[in-house]
């Protein structure tokens, strides 16, 4: 198989569950050795989309390829180099961490008894090996969930909300966990979570979904290059303001802010607009307290897609 | 696979070393008043050992280590799903009529292994204890013994994993498998009354028949309709298993 070829592959990928669709008509392919964001409000079909490419739910429609094999007619090949958790890791918890991974192991084949040890060593959990996974706290059970996903040595990891549950200095161990599968092992990563941050601290590719559908899919730096620019500006004057700047032609927009401030959307955001711009406006008797240029952020971007930003709750206004 | 799984039913201490322990303990307790009873009045009881012995073997081992098989064998079928670590076996790409054909081999490999101690301590006390000529065991007996002991805790254990298997909770499973064992399986003996024949190849005549009694069905009519009820079970449950989304 060739490394250009996308490690996933989901071609009109649809899951129904009776009338709900849970996943909705999603295509897209997932390179090799990177991080990819799978980015959604809780609901939107992150979950159902992973169980669905681990051959644990089928599809209503469409195909998966997984390391070049379609799933689930060739699961047991495809599955052969991924590791994931769905969920939460799930463990015996009347067995020892080892034990755990035991038998997990048992059903990998006998190549994945020889990295029971070191894959409990790149999570640190050597020293509670021996330990009921019921003594366990949620930190070290995903950490253990890691380890057992090792076993099949993956080229693949798919993770589903990893760090639910973690306080921040098991997250940011976390995180550096999962970049290291990337950066120093070359394994691909699939990361789903609803939690903005993290995927944009963790990813180098961020895919959105809202309502089970693929909305955007690209680099962070491309996402972050399609929002809206704008230009913010504090004027004294709204009023004048306003009708001066909805006589320029290059204004596409302009939004009141704050009392004093507007956000004004132009054809193109550049150092010539503004100026153009601010000379309209002193040129009309407008006093310009601030001009400046910004663009929408990666959180901005996000909430505007998945419509989570919305407007002001009523009791807000009042 | 089979010793993987073997692990996670055996790792069940309450259900695997409960029924190993109590069908131990009931062993001795029999052995215990056979003892006393011989003590007490020697003319009445004049063998401890012999056929007194193996057939408090047989009662302790039967009915126990069969109660015991039935919970191991509930737990076996519904455990994983319960748990939430079925889809982390299925995720393992390993077809799911082999994981659950494995399963059912780890099944009757622990039910073996949890009745082992009490029938082999409960033969040797047989064998061990003093008896009277005539109460000697033939060899013959020996063997029927320990076929009903094992075969009754072993057919059931498979019927309860597939009832569990149908089931996402241990505590119905276990409840469900135990009626099914004691109140619906000796009811559907009163098909008896309207069809003799019919009525011997329900579950527990066709079992009595397969384990030595005289009279019912044909043997091989018996074997076959024992191998239908369990199969059938199985078959329940390893649809649910190949169907199901997890």
């Amino acid at each position: 198989m060739s490394t250009a070829e996308p490690i996933i592959r989901l071609a009109g990928v649809t899951k129904r569950f009776g009338r709900t669709v849970a996943v909705d008509d999603v295509t897209a392919d997932v390179p090799r050795g990177r991080c990819l964001g799978w980015l959604g409000p809780n609901g939107s079909g992150k979950t159902t989309l992973i169980r669905c490419m681990l051959g644990l739910a089928r599809v209503s429609a469409g195909t998966i390829h997984v390391r070049g094999r379609e799933v689930p007619k060739d699961v047991r090949h495809a599955l052969s180099g991924v590791g994931a958790i769905v969920e939460e890791p799930r463990f015996y918890p009347y067995l020892t961490g080892k034990r755990n991974l035991e038998v997990a192991a048992g059903f990998v084949g006998h190549e994945a008894f020889a990295r029971i040890d070191a894959a409990l060593a790149r999570v640190d959990l050597t020293g509670a090996a021996d330990r009921a996974v019921k003594k366990y706290s949620l930190g070290m059970r995903q950490r253990l969930g890691v380890a057992r996903s090792l076993l099949t040595d993956p080229e693949l990891l798919i993770l589903d909300e990893p760090s639910n549950g973690l306080d921040p200095a098991g997250m940011a161990e976390f995180r550096q966990m999962i970049r290291s599968f990337v950066e120093q092992d070359g394994r691909t990563v699939f990361i789903s979570s609803h939690l903005l941050d993290e995927v944009e601290k963790i990813a180098d590719d961020i895919a959105i979904v809202q309502a089970g559908a693929l909305v955007v899919h690209g680099t962070v730096a491309e996402l972050v290059a399609g929002g809206a620019a704008t230009v913010r500006l504090r004027v004294d004057d709204l009023e004048r303001a306003r009708s001066v700047l909805g006589g320029l032609r290059f204004v596409t927009a302009v939004e009141e802010r704050e009392p004093s401030a507007l956000d004004v959307s132009l054809e193109r955001v550049d150092d010539e607009s503004s100026i153009a711009l601010t000379r309209a406006l002193v040129e009309a008797g407008v006093g310009v307290a601030e001009v400046a240029q910004r663009r929408e952020t990666l959180e901005e971007r996000f909430l505007d897609i998945t419509g989570e930003r919305g407007e002001p709750r009523a009791e807000e206004d009042a | 696979m089979t010793r993987a799984l073997l692990r996670t039913i055996v790792g069940r201490k309450g259900s695997f070393f409960g029924t190993a322990g109590v069908t131990l303990a009931a062993v001795i307790v029999v052995a215990v008043v056979l003892v006393v009873v011989h003590t007490l009045r020697p003319g009445r009881n004049p063998s401890i050992g012999g056929q007194p012995m193996l057939d408090g073997v047989s009662g302790a081992v039967w009915l126990l280590g069969g109660v015991g098989a039935i919970v191991i064998g509930a737990l076996a079928g519904s455990y994983d799903v319960a748990q939430g670590t079925m889809r982390y076996l299925v995720l393992t790409g390993v077809r799911r009529i082999v994981l659950y054909t494995s399963r059912t081999l780890a099944l009757l490999l622990a039910v073996l292994l949890a009745l082992a101690p009490a029938l082999l301590v409960g033969l040797v006390l047989v064998f061990v204890l003093p008896s009277e000529p005539e109460a000697h065991v033939k060899p013959s007996e020996l063997g029927d013994v320990v076929w009903t002991c094992l075969l009754w805790p072993t057919v059931f254990a498979v019927i309860a994993m597939g009832i569990g298997s149908l089931l996402r909770s241990n505590g119905a499973a276990v409840a469900i498998s135990l009626f099914f064992a004691f109140a619906a399986a000796p009811l559907l003996g009163l098909v008896h009354a309207a069809s003799p024949a019919v009525g011997d190849l329900m579950l527990l005549p066709a079992l009595d028949r397969v384990t030595g009694a005289d009279e019912g069905a044909p043997l091989a009519a018996a074997a076959l309709s024992v191998v239908v009820w369990v199969a059938a079970f199985w078959s329940a449950g390893a649809f649910r298993i190949a169907r199901d989304e997890y």
